[in-house]
């Protein structure tokens, strides 16, 4: 019989809050905490929370929606070999799909290794690089990055190497290389997903980065929201400290570094790499103006370099294979991998890694499922805040850094939020116009005021309160506020907006014209009804509505006051002879 | 070793130090780019984004502030992308700017005087001064101040409160106490060689005569009249407005060397060809002398006068007969003269005719109480239909009886005949006042309007002729009141001025930023009635046309002044952000929106007003960077970002040393400082530097008047700001030193 | 900000934390995490308190404390509610939670009930979009919510006392 060797529950934080510790807490009452075992975020949300059982045989079952009562038909084939019992629970061929389809160089350890134990990390070829990279000069590593074509994946797509040089060149005793793990882009997780199940992988990237530079401290930069994050880096580096990969003279290659983590305190703008900066002073997250750039006078006013998680998380790789190997995969307009957080109205969401190059249609079609619904793809919006919505003409976009920035989006940091028809295009750009006035630091007036005036006109339109002329004027503050606004943050906020405006003018132009919204989303311009045909006097409806607001007597069809209506939409949601009309 | 730059900025080659930003670059070579946020004091920050530039093969516009010029650069501080940026920045700032540039009475007044101004100066006593403020405006401040129907009161905030101050009065208060002592003189440019005609005396022809003249020009009027005054001497009667102060006004203008000629009738004397071949501008401004009439049966006859042919005859002395029963037709401020002149006159029963009722006159209140007090019978909704008679002369008229329909067009409910319904009134005379009409003649080959009156530019007065102008009562609507004219005279000054230099530019009017308000608005501030100009009573005046008001006595004027509540911007004279703002033809209305929360903090000495507050910066940096104080802090973040003290204390409350930097870099009001003066009032002023020698350091500090009095001693120097004293002190000293000089 | 209390705070509590990090140059930030884990929020005493050992003006301590959205300045209630505004969360329905939670509780964004058991404050992404729309309650996560079941989760917890 199959022995199992290791039962890993994964332990991301979708995996948590999809209920994993209550699962892994089942499972040790079975009697099996001999071989259970936690682990990271394999990416696969949508079936968390999952436990992979390993065999002695090489094989690997993966049982998906795991929940606390399955626990008694794990133990089941665990103990007796019993497969029917955990039938229902395996990983279908098509879920399986999801990974198998994916190249994962970032991703390499997630949901493999148990992300609390070093030792794991190191049986699987980790802390090699940097051993590897103290025997090369800083020269010959910053060499191997240039080789690579890895460019910063935090979204501005910068090359790693470039910055690195900048960095290398300024002459000081005093340098600091910096991760910038403040993942703002409300609608990300790759980051997240990598420190919380990888922690190491982006520790040894950090210290090849300081190696190249000629830093002996490095800081994480790390998002208060992220807690889970935090502890698991912080025991990865007490753990690298202790196993001599961090601290003073590194594998006694005479190499120090020390690392710490700082957590931000909430402020989307402290992504930008000079008030990240401030923040780590203990500043208003406030940018500085540029030049001076960080490579000159970045953190205590000390040459300083700052990548993002994906980035550093990709270094060990490169070193070990070797620049070339990297720039294998992709296009000649990027190289390697990109991590993406797929979300939204897709099917199978999660994280997806792929070369660069495939198109949009690979990762929202072959490896996303397409639409959850039966409703129609209708766009994907890349970048968050900073980024643009693509509509689904474009579909077949290849994805590397410049292809996606002729559509008007950007690759930015990973964010990838499919939306179907239902899905109302004005509103998505108040939505990251809402997102960008409130995380505005407020230093210059284009962003501070700009954006909280294009805010305010998208919300009139969406009120149906649009002038004619609205479109316009937007448009007009999209390219001012292009110009003139001091950072990143208010420089790219008008992408929604562009973009939006470029691929569904029309959608615009129903909201203002017709004071229609065409995807039945904007509050103000729906109104609910019963199709008296359809609707057999069920009543659930009439039960689900908060306010009371439907009437009518049982097996007769029910109607619903508009005046009380609060369009919460409640009733079509649950009528199940599609009787509701929403116009 | 110093390494020189060189780069190319609006097209003009430069060459600068290794460092030098694009700012101090442009600067150096007299190329001003803007900006709001940026000082020597501190460093860099790139709040306000109108220093950008852009330079040639460059993605990005660049904050010049900051960016170092560097070798080969190609930079435009004035291109396209570059304006427009700016301009949608300080549309952007003044959409979020909640204040007032200019107080609401300034800006009701058709002629923008600085009502604000003047009423503050007369507040602190300082009389001459306010004269001097007025004139910058109006020439006839005396006469303007009896009669005017003042549109400044009816804007006026404080009736917010409960009425509004006696603006119009407390014009003529300091204007009386110019022309009785040391009159003051406005300068004049020098001779410029150019001459220019106006056709017309009155208000308008006499302004523009003033305004012309202080700009060098020679000029002349034609008058038809025997005496120069036009609707003001002839129209206006004697008991509101006596002769001697309109004659003491216009001989001031006389003094000023312009040229005043009388008794000519164009066409009769000289022809309008002729003016305008003899001078190199002219500008017509005849008024509209010309009573309408209503068109009703018998209104030719005999004892049926025009409104203002009668107030004119009456001021010639030529005693029209009226008779014991007179009806005036028309609900206006001449129906008012009329009514009140004919009381004068004898007459017995008065009667005012007026198809509407008394809420809807649009005479003066005070004119429609006063004809009242004087025993006019008001018959209100009534329209005469036939005046009635015997042997040519009239004897009475048939009244249609009238009742308020729906309301128009304007809004005013209009009279509607209640059928069969009339009214018979005996009348020895009628006095018809229901309009009046320009009279062009030998005024030929100018557009007209469809109404007859010359048709001519509000911005520039250009008539459809060359080098011929037209303003007042003469032009598009017609007859207005007399600061009108007065207004268009300044702006028509402007543009003949430019015309006659060969530029092709006119007046434009300025963005003013401008506050909304409620009762609300104002939690300090307590009811105090106006002060009321004593007058004679009914019985005193109503037998002749003595002036019924007294005037004001200095106590009187001074306690009215000070009820003002100083809405326009104490910093306007200063104010960065308003010259900026106007100079990139801004429209912020685009933008309307949200503003920033009211958070008005004042303190003894440094009031705080983040309304206003651009977010700069500036105050915050300099606190901490340059004085190592820090008693004010950025509060908040985004949009609604304050600068504030800690905990929103009073800075008195914080470790806030008074050296008022925050206050000097601030560009806008948001930070301002309290002068020296009782009444806080916003003039220009004048500033000099002196030493100051009260302690061992003989720092520099700068010292500024308002008119006879020290407003302000401003630390000049570094060393100034840390003064041993303390500020309050400095200033205490200072000021007892220099009054003890003096 | 405004005073908002008169309350003392046993400022004895942040001894440890200020002996740890008030020497250690930008470390303000931190002081003031830890001093919100400690009170529960930012009391006016304890912000001055900070800027008196940290020797860092109180103007700027209270730039930088009002410049994060971590930092509160009034107690919040017993259960924490961020929800989640992602854009995932938003593409799924959040704003219909947020409605749910008002029906429920009676409360907005930066509310608290007045039995203050329960605060809500909108947070910028969780991260956890796959399972949106979620909430988070005291560091446990909520996701695949719908209205009924977030009222279900809120009626739990006030069972719970």
């Amino acid at each position: 019989m199959v022995k199992y060797m290791k039962i890993a529950v994964g332990q991301g934080s979708c995996g948590i809050a999809a209920g994993a510790g209550k699962v892994y807490k089942a499972l040790s009452e079975q009697g099996l905490g001999s071989v259970l075992a936690k682990t990271g975020c394999i990416g696969m949300c949508f079936l968390e929370p999952i436990v992979d059982i390993y065999g002695d045989d090489g094989q690997l079952k993966r049982l998906v929606k795991v929940s606390e009562a399955d626990a008694e038909k794990i133990a089941r084939f665990v103990k007796e070999g019993d497969e029917e019992a955990i039938r229902s629970l395996e990983i279908s061929c098509e879920d399986s799909e999801f990974l198998t389809k994916q190249t994962r160089i970032a991703l390499r350890n997630c949901g493999i290794i148990d992300p609390e134990n070093i030792d794991e990390y190191v049986a699987r070829g980790g802390y090699s690089a940097i051993e590897k990279a103290l025997d090369m000069t800083p020269e010959q590593v910053i060499e191997t990055i240039k080789v690579s074509g890895l460019a910063g994946r935090g979204g501005a797509g910068f090359p790693t190497w470039f910055k690195w040089n900048a960095a290398r060149q300024s002459v000081s005793d005093t340098k600091y290389i910096i991760c910038n793990a403040d993942e703002g882009d409300p609608g990300a997780f790759m980051d997240r997903a990598v420190i919380e199940s990888d922690p190491h992988n982006l520790i040894e990237g950090m210290l090849i980065g300081a190696y190249a530079i000629g830093a002996k401290e490095a800081v994480v930069y790390v998002r208060a929201e992220y807690p889970l994050a935090i502890e698991r880096l912080t025991k990865a580096i007490a753990q690298a400290k202790e196993k001599g990969y961090l601290g003073q003279n590194i594998l006694g290659k005479g190499f120090s570094c020390e690392m710490r983590i700082k957590a931000g305190a909430g402020a989307f703008v402290c992504g930008e790499e000079t008030a990240l900066i401030e923040s780590l002073e203990g500043q208003r997250g406030m940018p500085r103006l540029k030049p001076p750039f960080p490579a000159q006078s970045g953190y205590w006013n000390e040459p300083s370099n700052i990548n993002n998680v994906e980035t550093f998380a990709n270094v060990a790789w490169i070193i070990t294979n070797g620049g070339e190997a990297f720039a294998e995969m992709g296009t000649e307009n990027g190289k390697g991998t990109k991590v993406f957080a797929l979300t939204g109205k897709v099917k199978r969401g999660g994280l997806v890694e792929i070369p660069m190059g495939k198109t949009l249609r690979d990762v929202i079609f072959d490896i996303g499922g397409g639409m959850r619904s039966d409703k129609a793809f209708k766009a994907v919006q890349l970048g968050g805040p900073s980024g643009g919505c693509i509509p689904a003409a474009l579909i077949d976009t290849v994805i590397d850094y410049k292809s996606l920035s002729a559509t008007g989006a950007i690759m930015g940091s990973g964010g990838m939020v499919v939306m179907d028809e239902s899905t109302c295009m004005v509103g998505m750009a108040r939505f990251f116009l809402d997102f960008t006035t409130k995380e505005s630091c407020g230093k210059c007036v284009h962003c501070r005021i700009g954006t909280k005036r294009m805010m305010e006109i998208l919300d009139r339109i969406c009120k149906g309160e649009g002038k004619q002329g609205d479109i316009e004027l937007l448009e007009e503050l999209c390219v001012s506020i292009k110009d003139g606004a001091l950072c990143g943050l208010g420089q790219t906020a008008p992408n929604p907006v562009l973009t939006t405006i470029k691929y569904f003018r029309n959608e615009y132009e129903a909201h203002i014209e017709e004071r229609k919204c065409p995807a039945g989303e904007c509050v103000e311009l729906i109104s609910y009804s019963i199709d008296p045909e359809k609707c057999r006097g069920c009543s659930l409806c009439a039960k689900k509505c908060p306010v009371s607001a439907i009437d009518g007597v049982i097996k007769q069809p029910h109607k619903i006051d508009t005046e009380k209506c609060i369009k919460c939409g409640n009733c079509k949601a649950v009528c199940k002879f599609s009787a509701v009309v929403c116009e | 070793m110093s390494e020189n730059i060189n780069l190319k900025i609006d097209g003009k080659d430069i060459s600068v130090k290794k460092g030098t930003t694009i700012l101090e670059a442009a600067r150096a070579n007299g190329i001003d780019i803007p900006t709001l946020c940026h000082s020597e004091y501190v460093k860099a920050y790139g709040a306000c984004g109108l220093c950008l530039v852009e330079g040639e093969n460059m993605p990005k516009l660049m904050r010049a502030c900051s960016t170092v010029a560097g070798d080969g650069m190609v930079i435009s501080t004035m291109s396209p992308r570059v304006v427009r940026a700016r301009k949608v920045a300080l549309e952007l700032i003044m959409s979020d700017h909640d204040g007032d540039c200019k107080a609401p009475c300034t800006l009701a007044c058709p002629a923008n005087t600085d009502c604000q101004g003047y009423v503050g100066l007369i507040a602190n006593g300082e009389y001459k001064k306010a004269t001097e403020v007025i004139k910058e405006a109006l020439p006839l401040p005396a006469s303007i101040g009896r009669i005017c129907p003042h549109p400044c009161e009816k804007a006026c905030r404080r009736q917010i409160i409960e009425e509004p101050i006696s603006i119009a009065q407390l014009k003529f208060f300091a204007a009386d106490k110019d022309l009785a002592g040391d009159t003051y003189i406005p300068e004049i440019a020098a001779d410029t060689g150019k001459t220019v005609a106006i056709i017309g005396g009155g208000p308008g022809g006499l302004s523009a005569a003033y305004f012309l003249r202080r700009k060098g020009h020679s000029v002349k009027i034609y008058d038809k009249m025997p005496k120069m005054g036009g609707m003001l001497r002839y129209g206006i009667p004697q008991y509101r407005l006596p002769k001697n102060v309109l004659d003491k006004e216009i001989a001031l203008i006389e003094n000023m060397g312009v040229e005043l000629i009388n008794n000519v009738k164009i066409v009769e004397n000289i022809s309008f060809e002729q003016i305008k071949k003899e001078n190199d501008a002219v500008i017509v401004a005849v008024g509209a002398w010309k009573s309408l009439k209503m068109r009703v049966q018998g209104e030719e006859q005999e004892g049926v006068f025009g409104g203002i042919d009668f107030l004119r005859s009456v001021i010639l002395g030529e005693k029209p007969d009226i008779g014991d029963r007179v009806a005036v037709c028309g609900g206006g401020n001449t129906a008012m003269d009329a009514c009140r002149t004919a009381v004068r006159l004898g007459a017995k029963q008065v009667y005012v005719i007026y198809r509407r009722t008394r809420n809807e006159m649009p005479a003066e209140d005070i004119e429609i109480k006063e004809a009242e007090e004087e025993g006019v019978i008001y018959k209100f909704l009534t329209n005469p239909v036939e005046f009635t008679g015997e042997n040519g002369r009239v004897n009475g008229v048939k009244l249609q009886i009238m009742e308020l329909g729906e309301p128009d067009a304007s809004g005013r409910r209009s009279p509607v005949p209640v059928e069969g319904k009339f009214e018979s009134i005996e009348l020895d005379s009628v006095i018809m006042a229901i309009g009046q009409g320009s009279d062009l003649a030998g005024i030929e080959g100018l557009d007209l309007t469809k109404k007859g009156t010359i048709s001519a530019d509000e911005n520039s007065f250009v008539t459809s002729q060359e080098g011929v102008f037209a303003i007042g009562d003469t032009i598009n609507r017609g007859a207005g009141i007399a600061i009108s004219a007065i207004g268009h005279a300044k702006k028509a000054a402007i543009a003949v001025d430019a015309y006659l230099n060969g530029v092709d530019i006119c007046y434009k009017e300025p963005y003013f930023s401008e506050r909304e308000v409620t009762r609300e608005s104002f939690p300090d501030v307590s009811e105090i009635s106006r002060v009321k100009m004593s007058q004679l009573s009914p019985e005193e005046r109503k037998h002749n046309f003595d002036e019924v008001v007294h005037g004001y006595t200095e106590e009187e004027a001074q306690r009215e002044a000070h009820r003002c509540l100083g809405c326009g911007c104490h910093d306007y004279y200063e104010c960065k952000l308003i010259k900026l703002a106007n100079s990139y033809d801004i429209d912020p209305s685009r933008f309307a929106g949200e503003k920033k929360t009211n958070y008005v903090n004042k303190y003894e000495f440094i009031e705080r007003d983040v309304n206003k507050c651009i977010l700069c910066g500036l105050c915050v940096r300099a606190c901490s960077e340059v004085m190592g104080i820090t008693a004010i802090g950025l509060v908040g973040r985004g949009f609604t970002t304050v600068v504030s003290p800690a905990f929103a204390l009073p800075l008195d409350k914080t470790n806030c040393n008074a050296c008022g930097l925050c206050v000097q870099l601030c560009p806008t009001g948001a930070l301002q400082e309290r002068s020296l003066l009782a009444k806080q009032v916003p003039v220009k002023e004048k500033a000099e530097k002196i030493t100051c020698n009260e302690c061992d350091k003989h720092c520099t500090v700068a010292v500024s008047y308002v008119g006879s009095k020290l407003a302000r001693v401003i630390p000049a120097d570094m060393q100034s700001l840390n003064c041993v004293f303390g500020r309050k002190e400095l200033i205490e000293k200072l000021s007892k030193r220099l009054s003890d000089a003096k | 900000m405004s005073c908002c209390c008169e309350n003392k705070s046993d400022l004895t509590l942040l001894a440890d934390v200020l002996n740890e990090y008030k020497s250690v140059k930008g470390s303000l930030i931190t002081i003031l995490q830890h001093a919100q884990e400690i009170y529960g929020y930012l009391p006016e005493d304890v912000l001055r308190h900070i800027a008196e050992q940290t020797d860092i003006p109180v103007a700027k301590v209270l730039g930088v404390a009002t410049f994060y959205t971590q930092f509160r300045f009034k107690p919040v209630g017993k259960y924490l509610i961020m929800l989640c505004q992602g854009t995932a969360c938003h593409v799924n329905g959040s704003e219909r939670i947020a409605a749910a939670i008002k029906e429920e509780l009676g409360i907005e964004d930066g509310q608290t009930t007045d039995d203050g058991l329960f605060s809500i404050k909108h947070v910028a992404c969780l991260g956890c979009c796959s399972l949106s729309p979620v909430m988070m309650i005291n560091g446990d996560t909520y996701g695949n919510l719908t209205p009924d079941k977030a009222k279900q989760i809120l009626r739990e917890l006030k069972n719970e006392e």
